[in-house]
Formats: structure tokens, sequence, C-alpha cells
């Protein structure tokens, strides 16, 4: 099943300055929108559910100081086997939706790459691919501006991820590539220059993300102007039956995995706790908008298990 | 037909403005189109996105079109050297100032470089005629040939590349776009000829000028002779045809009108007999009871 919710007209938000949060004070938005425009009446709801997902560890409610300790220890616990687990638990479907969000960024050679949370490279190494093998060939025709070097650099919060990542590198052989480059770092608080990467993306990372809308504005800065934003996440399933088995398979079913499979039950409750928890698609469209980000746009895979939601920095 | 429609309802005062409409449209572009030169011919390099001269919007448009709309306009020239493809599109990106990865978020690519081509060409058509290309002393199918040749002349810039733009738009995917606007060009001309009075039903015309347009961008690809003087007897014979079909039409319906009363006459004749055998028939054999 593959419902696509995109949108055609959009929105013009001009939103004074209230409010607390710095980035609902940005000038101009645009939310694209499939049918007319709605105007969305100021949010005070909304700042309570994004301070409840900070405070968010699953189902439980914890300091939000501690939340980002809290993940740590669930990636440091399930990195050896966090790509088994990702077959087992979707089925190998992780990947087709991985060469969709690749496919949709479109990347192209010299371009500047930032993947965040993108600990094992499973992205990266898509977009590497793309890059390298048939594009090569088109690149005779292109101008000399973009034969600089392509540079698609892997961000991760966890050590263990990036570790990984670079032992999967190397058995591809791409141990000593100068493409790929990993990095320890923090979604919410980027080492990269401003406007210094052409695309973003970010796979079922956000949602461990303490404060959502501080990588959001953390994406905003380092993206060029015309600069593409890219979100895989699991989402909402609003579809009705379809919804209730989607329900007891996460719930009844994958921590039941976790355990056998990952010796961690505990990990993966939390995993199919946050995906509850994680703003809807709308919402979440909504949060992008509001970093500054136009023409949001989301694509729900398998009747919304899965979100890409894409935008551009202008 | 949407928007000649509109411009009929709205009086011809007002300027009619397209969703699409590009804030740039190069100057030296609209003075190639005079001189209908052939081949590559090179683009004075434009300063950048002028919001001046915008001239009146009916609806404020969101930022990403425009900025989308400025890097196709840039593409465009890069077309002739790269191609319909999504080279010229980074190329027009890099040139606007915008990262290439743009290029990613127009859905199918290449075809939204030549969908824009193709409203542009449009745009500058209705421009023309507005602002006084004579059409006043020529006979309709004249003035169908004049609005052919004046459409087909904007596309001398890129005609090395057109093969190529032609199938994107053959494409499955983009077809329901490309006949969209054909259709739309084809209404167009029709409405700036006069739409006359004639006889033909209005999408057999429509479908005529399609034929006769697209029979003349295809002759166009091959023909090497100065001016593509001969394209343009080739689009002069197919008008012709296309009017003579008109009359040929009409003969036909009354031919066929004559010839059907012939036929029901005789197949009357024919009944009228089979009922009178059977009524004989049925009389001698019910009296036999």
């Amino acid at each position: 099943m593959h419902l696509t919710s995109r949108a055609d007209s959009s929105l013009s938000l001009v939103s004074s300055s209230q409010g607390t949060n710095f980035t609902e004070a940005m000038a101009l938005r645009s939310i694209s929108r499939r049918f007319g425009s709605r105007v969305l009446s100021y949010r005070s709801s909304s700042v309570a559910s994004l301070h409840s997902h900070a405070t968010s560890f699953g189902f439980q409610q914890v300091k939000e100081e501690e939340k980002s300790k809290l993940v740590g220890n669930v990636f440091t616990n399930v990195a050896s086997s966090y790509d088994i687990m990702n077959d087992v638990m979707s089925g190998g479907l992780h990947r087709l939706w991985k060469e969709r969000l690749v496919g949709k960024l479109s990347p192209f050679a010299g371009m500047k790459h930032l993947d965040v949370a993108g600990g094992t490279g499973d992205v990266a190494f898509r977009i590497f691919d793309a890059v390298n093998s048939v594009k090569r060939r088109a690149l005779r025709k292109v101008d000399e501006a973009s034969l600089e070097e392509t540079q698609i650099y892997v961000c991760d919060i966890n050590p263990n991820m990036l570790n990984v990542g670079k032992q999967r590198a190397a058995e591809r052989g791409l141990g000593d590539n100068k493409s790929l480059v990993w990095v320890e770092g923090d979604a919410e608080a980027l080492s990269f220059d401003d406007n210094s990467m052409d695309g973003y993306t970010i796979a079922f990372g956000i949602r461990n993300v303490t404060h959502i809308e501080k990588a959001l504005a953390e994406a905003y800065r380092v993206l060029k102007r015309g600069g593409r934003f890219l979100c895989l996440e699991l989402s909402h399933v609003d579809i009705p039956v379809f919804k209730d088995v989607y329900d007891l398979y996460s719930f009844k079913v994958i921590p039941n995995l976790g355990e056998l499979i990952a010796g961690d039950r505990e990990s993966y409750q939390y995993l199919v706790e946050s995906v509850r928890r994680f703003p809807p698609q709308e919402k979440f469209a909504t949060m992008i908008a509001d970093a500054g980000f136009e023409k949001v746009e989301y694509e729900n895979l398998v009747g919304g298990v899965v979100a890409i939601h894409s935008a551009i920095k202008l | 037909m949407y928007r000649t429609a509109a411009k009929r309802l709205l009086g011809a005062g007002l300027t009619t403005s397209r969703l699409l409409r590009s804030t740039i449209i190069p100057s030296s572009y609209t003075s190639n189109l005079c001189t209908s030169s052939m081949g590559h011919t090179e683009f004075s390099n434009q300063s950048g996105p002028t919001a001046a001269g915008e001239g009146p919007r009916r609806k404020p448009r969101p930022e990403f079109e425009e900025e989308q709309a400025r890097v196709l306009s840039a593409s465009l020239r890069h077309v002739a050297r790269l191609g319909w493809t999504e080279e010229a599109m980074m190329a027009g990106s890099r040139d606007v100032g915008v990262s290439p990865s743009i290029v990613g978020s127009f859905s199918r690519k290449e075809a939204a470089l030549v969908e824009y081509f193709m409203d542009e060409c449009l745009q500058l058509l209705v421009d023309r005629v507005d602002s006084g290309l004579d059409l006043q002393n020529l006979i309709p199918s004249e003035r169908i040939s004049k609005l052919v040749r004046v459409r087909l002349e904007m596309q001398v810039p890129y005609i090395s590349k057109w093969p190529q733009a032609l199938s994107i738009q053959a494409h499955p995917v983009n077809v329901p776009t490309s006949f969209k606007q054909r259709a739309m060009l084809v209404d167009e001309m029709w409405h700036s000829v006069g739409d006359g009075a004639s006889d033909l039903d209005w999408y057999v015309k429509r479908t005529v000028l399609g034929g006769v347009y697209s029979t003349t961008e295809i002759y166009m690809l091959t023909d090497d002779s100065p001016e593509y003087r001969e394209t343009w007897e080739f689009l002069d014979d197919r008008v012709k045809d296309a009017f003579d079909l008109k009359k040929s039409i009409q003969e036909a319906k009354y031919f066929a009108q004559d010839i059907g009363a012939g036929v029901g006459k005789s197949f009357q004749g024919l009944m009228n007999g089979v009922m009178q055998t059977m009524s004989t028939r049925g009389g001698r054999s019910s009296s036999s009871f």
C-alpha cells in the first residue's frame, strides 16, 4: 500500500513573534496542503506537545536532561544487531524505504550531503552508489564547476553505531574513500558551517532526538539555499483495520523479536512506544514549516507505517 | 480553453496572468524570436531575478514556485548544449545561485523543464497576438498559417534538441500534461484567428489544427532549407488541405444524407414487400385451418 499525500497549492503564513519558541519568530513560511488553504491558529497546543516529546521516553515520562542518555543507552545496546533487527521487523522493507528516500533526494556528483543519525551507513552507502555508479557516465557532459568532490558526511551521536558503519564501509572496500566522512555529533547542535550542505537526510533518527525543533532548526542552518531536507520516519497509521493489525504487530511481536534476536526486550519496547509518541504526519509537516522550510510535503508508505517528509530551504 | 474563456468573460483590457509566469523573460530571447535566427544562439547573462516590471498579479505566488520558475528559466539557456536533462537544470540552478539539489524537488524533472518551455511559448504567442500581430488582412487559412509559424519559430533555438523534448512529452507519465498544453495552444490559436463562421465542429477544428501543428513540428526537425522555407510551404499546404477538408466533409455529409435517403427508401420498399408476402401467406395458411 502506498499512499501519497502531496500538495499543489500553498499557504503563506505570516506570524507575529508571539511565543517563546525562537523558531516561531520566523517571518514567512509556507506550508503545502492538498486541498486549499487552512489557516493555522497559533499553537499553544503545539508547544505543549513538543514539550511532551522532550520528556517522553516511549510511554514513560522522564526528565529532559535524561532522555538523551537513555536513548544513548538504547543504541549502544542495539548497535551490533541493528541491521538484522531492521530486516526482521520490517520484513526487509526498510531497504525499499531507504531506496525511495535516496531516489527522492536525486543525488548528484559534487554534492555535499549530510546524513544525520545515520550511524550504520545505510542511507550514506546508497547515496554514494547513486552518485558514483550511474551518474559518473553523465559527468562528462557536466560543467567543470560540479567536478568538485562529492562529500557525504555521516553524523551520529552514538560512537558504537558509527563504528558499525565504519566497519561496513571497510567491508565494501570504502574504508579509505574520502567521500565518506564519519562524524560524531548531535543533531541538535551540528558542527557544520551554515549554508554548507546540499542535502540533509535523517532516516529513523528524528524520533530519538530530544528537541525535534532544534534538530529542524539545525537542519535549516546547515543547508544551502535550494538544499533539500528529507526525513524518513515511522509514522501514524489511520486506516481502520490495518491500524489494529499494525498495533498488534508492534506491541506483541516486536518486543518478543527483540528479546529473541537481540536479547533486549526493553529497547524494542522503547522503539514501538516512541513511534506512537512522535507527532503525526501533518503535525510534523507543520513543525518543518515552522523551521523555515518551503514546499513541505510528505508521502506515506505502507499506509502510513512510514512517511517521507521533504522540504526545500529557500 | 479555460484561459481564453476567462479572458472573454473579463474583457480584453485585463492583462492575463498565469500562475507559472516567470519573473524573467530574457529580453534577448524575445528579440531572437523576431529575427527567427537559426541554430544555437548565445543569450546574454541575466544579472539576476528582477522583481520590478512584474505587472499586476492576481494571486501572490508561493516563493518556492517562483524560485523553481527562475531555475527553469535559467536552465533554458543550457538546453542547446546539454539537452532537456537534469544537467541543464542543475546548470540553471547554479546560475540562479541555488543549490542543484532543488532539481530533485521537481516532479518528473526533465518534463518540468519542457512543460515550462511550452507554457512560456504559449504566453509569448498570446503576447505577440495581443500586441498586434497583423492578422486582419489575411484570410483565415493564412492567419492559421501565420500563427503556427510564429509559434514554431520560438522553437528554432532549441531545434537540435527538440526531438528529445518530444520524446519526453510522449512518455506515458507526461502525456496528460503535454496533451493539455497542446490542447490549450490549439484553442488559443483558434481564438486568435477569431473563431470565424465555420461549419466544422469545435472538437474537429481543434483536432485538425493539432494534427497540422504536430506534423509541421516534426517536419521542421529534418528541414535543412534556409529559414525553414520548406517547412512553411509544407505548413501552407497542410492548412489548405484542412480547409479543403472542411468543404469535403460538408459535401460528404450531404452525400451521405442523399445515400441514406435512397437506401432508406429502398429498404422501406423491401420491408413492405416482405410484410405483404408474409400476410398473404399467413392468410392462406390460416384459411386452411
